[in-house]
């Protein structure tokens, strides 16, 4: 269950442009970072100003001191204009919200699937995983090397890439195939697009417990709008993807997959 | 001096014309995370039907140009649950709560309002005909000024506390839907639910709603239920909650000068959900100001010329 969200105006620190048309913003939110966990989401709107009307949807991709950043792919109105946003310049952030990923005890062993915008939580996860003492390994694909964020701070990335540019030639599925005849981890985690993890579910859902973040339409993040519905995968009901995920157990949920 | 800010809708006061429109708020209690809702005039509900609704497939939302179209398809916990689970919640929040309630069958409509009237904690009662009727072709209920009347008629009867009929904007003339509903003994009208809309996703060429068409709400739609409020003013003298885009204080002020006593706030809520809280300070400013004994006061206090508005007459 959730805990306690606020909606805090947060002032923009800086924004580092980090591969191609993919940026990370940091903010200092002390109220917000102080309570975020992997896997939480922020939603982020503009102050003073109804275009673009609703909050973007971010998982928050890391927590320093009392700021927090955002990584995020710059392709619509409202990722464009967090990206211009100078130092100083305030966004109303409301957070943390959802549930994340589950609790990554010392010792064990979990590996993470991730891609395009859903590298996000790379950081985040490889921070609280020194913390606990858990043994974390990355999977990150792209579909050309210009599109990986270099992570630093984060070891233990494997890179899976389309067009061969970089690491493993294909996607992070066929990757994550390849590594599980050499070894099997205790969780899988997935955070990425849709087919990513729709392809994961297939793939290892039944074998490996794999917990995936899933990214749907969402307007207020918070169960007000009811707009985010993901199929239950017992049950004709829907679950809400804000309140009752981001990241479900890959058994729990069915992915509609369109014609 | 602080002027008075209170509002009658039938017997029911209302400490002030802030409340939130059904659909955008959960079941209310989700809002006193962000804010005290004890602040609020009343929270309206989702619409509860008799039994739950899962609501519709995604895509459900989508955003659009200052606006955005949604189809929930409903999706609600039933009566009973609301009753057992979020009324006690919302009775300890000091809320005041207005059930808002949806069906497909005009018997339905009467078993919900007997099963709220029951429920003393539910001050009011807002019904939404917007679903499709269906033992008439799937006509909607508040698009047919028979029908409308027939459902306020039947649920009179059985629901003695404060009821307000919430009109569809999708008509040619919905002053005589507003009339209907006051002939009828309705306490008050919503005006409005939300328009009609469509938007496509030209890649995959596929409607962004999964319904094809869904609800247009937000600040697109404020200047179309601004006209709509203000016609209805002309055809009853029952109070007008407005509802359309409202995200600012003037925006409240605009619609009690065209005639509304009420108001909903609804996609507002899903940007800054503790927005209320902001406007009623701004309303009591802009009374202040303006030396207002009541903020009632401002209610269709519109200044224009009867001979300046074409086609008054036959509205």
């Amino acid at each position: 269950m959730a805990g306690k969200s606020f909606l805090e105006t947060a002032v923009t620190v800086n924004t580092r442009k980090v591969a191609e048309q993919t940026f990370i913003s940091t903010f200092r939110s002390p109220r917000i970072s102080a309570l975020v966990e992997a896997g939480q989401f922020v939603m982020a709107s503009f102050p003073g100003t109804i275009d673009p009307l609703l909050p973007r949807a971010f998982s928050v991709c890391d927590v320093e001191d009392d700021t927090l950043s955002l990584l995020y792919v710059a392709v619509g109105r409202g990722t464009r204009k967090i990206s211009e946003l100078m130092p100083g310049a305030e966004l109303i952030l409301n957070g943390p919200l959802g549930n994340g990923f589950p609790e990554r005890e010392s010792g064990r062993k979990i590996w993470v699937a991730v891609g395009g915008s859903g590298a996000a939580i790379l950081p985040i996860l490889s921070r609280s995983a020194k913390r606990v003492g858990s043994e974390v390994r990355f999977f990150y694909g792209a579909r050309t090397m210009s599109q990986l964020v270099p992570f630093k701070e984060a070891t233990n990335i494997a890179h899976a890439t389309d067009d061969g540019s970089a690491g493993f030639h294909g996607n992070v599925v066929g990757l994550l195939k390849q590594e599980l005849r050499r070894d099997t981890p205790e969780m899988l985690f997935g955070c990425g697009p849709t087919p990513m993890l729709v392809s994961m579910q297939k793939e290892f859902g039944t074998k490996i417990p794999t917990y995936l973040s899933v990214e749907t339409p969402m307007a207020c993040g918070m169960g007000l709008c009811q707009g985010c519905p993901i199929k239950k995968s017992d049950s004709v009901d829907y679950y809400l993807a804000c309140k009752d995920g981001p990241v479900f157990r890959s058994t729990e949920i069915e992915f509609e997959v369109k014609p | 001096m602080k002027p008075d800010v209170k509002v009658k809708i039938g017997e029911l006061e209302l400490k002030n014309p802030l409340m939130t429109a059904s659909g955008t708020c959960g079941y209310g209690d989700e809002l006193g995370t962000y804010f005290d809702v004890s602040m609020l005039g009343a929270v309206v509900s989702k619409s509860l039907t008799l039994k739950p609704k899962i609501g519709n497939e995604p895509p459900r939302v989508a955003e659009v140009a200052c606006g955005m179209l949604n189809s929930i398809g409903l999706a609600n916990i039933g009566v009973s649950r609301f009753i057992d689970e979020k009324i006690p919640r919302l009775d300890e929040l000091g809320a005041l709560v207005v059930a808002n309630i949806a069906a497909k069958r005009v018997e339905d409509y009467v078993s919900l309002a007997e099963i709220l009237a029951a429920n003393k904690s539910v001050r009011g009662l807002e019904l939404n005909l917007s679903c499709p009727n269906v033992k008439e072709g799937g006509i909607e209920f508040g698009t047919d000024v028979k029908t409308l009347s027939s459902i306020v008629k039947l649920v009179r009867k059985v629901f003695p506390r404060t009821l307000i009929v919430k009109l569809t904007p999708n008509v040619t003339r919905i002053g005589d839907f507003a009339k209907a509903a006051e002939t009828e003994g309705a306490d008050g009208v919503t005006v409005a639910n939300t328009y009609v809309g469509m938007a496509i996703d030209i890649n995959s060429m596929m409607p962004k709603i999964h319904t094809v068409t869904g609800g247009l709400s937000g600040p697109a739609v404020k200047p179309l239920t601004m006209a709509r409020v203000f016609q209805v003013s002309k055809s009853v003298s029952i109070p007008i909650v407005a509802s359309g885009g409202i995200f600012t204080w003037q925006d409240v002020v605009e619609y009690m000068i065209a005639g509304a006593a009420a108001v909903e706030i609804g996609t507002a809520l899903f940007t800054k959900p503790d927005v209320p809280s902001g406007l009623l300070n701004g309303i009591e400013a802009y009374a202040a100001g303006r030396k207002l004994e009541k903020l009632s006061d401002l209610t269709g206090s519109l200044r224009f010329e009867r001979d300046n508005v074409p086609h008054m007459d036959r509205h």
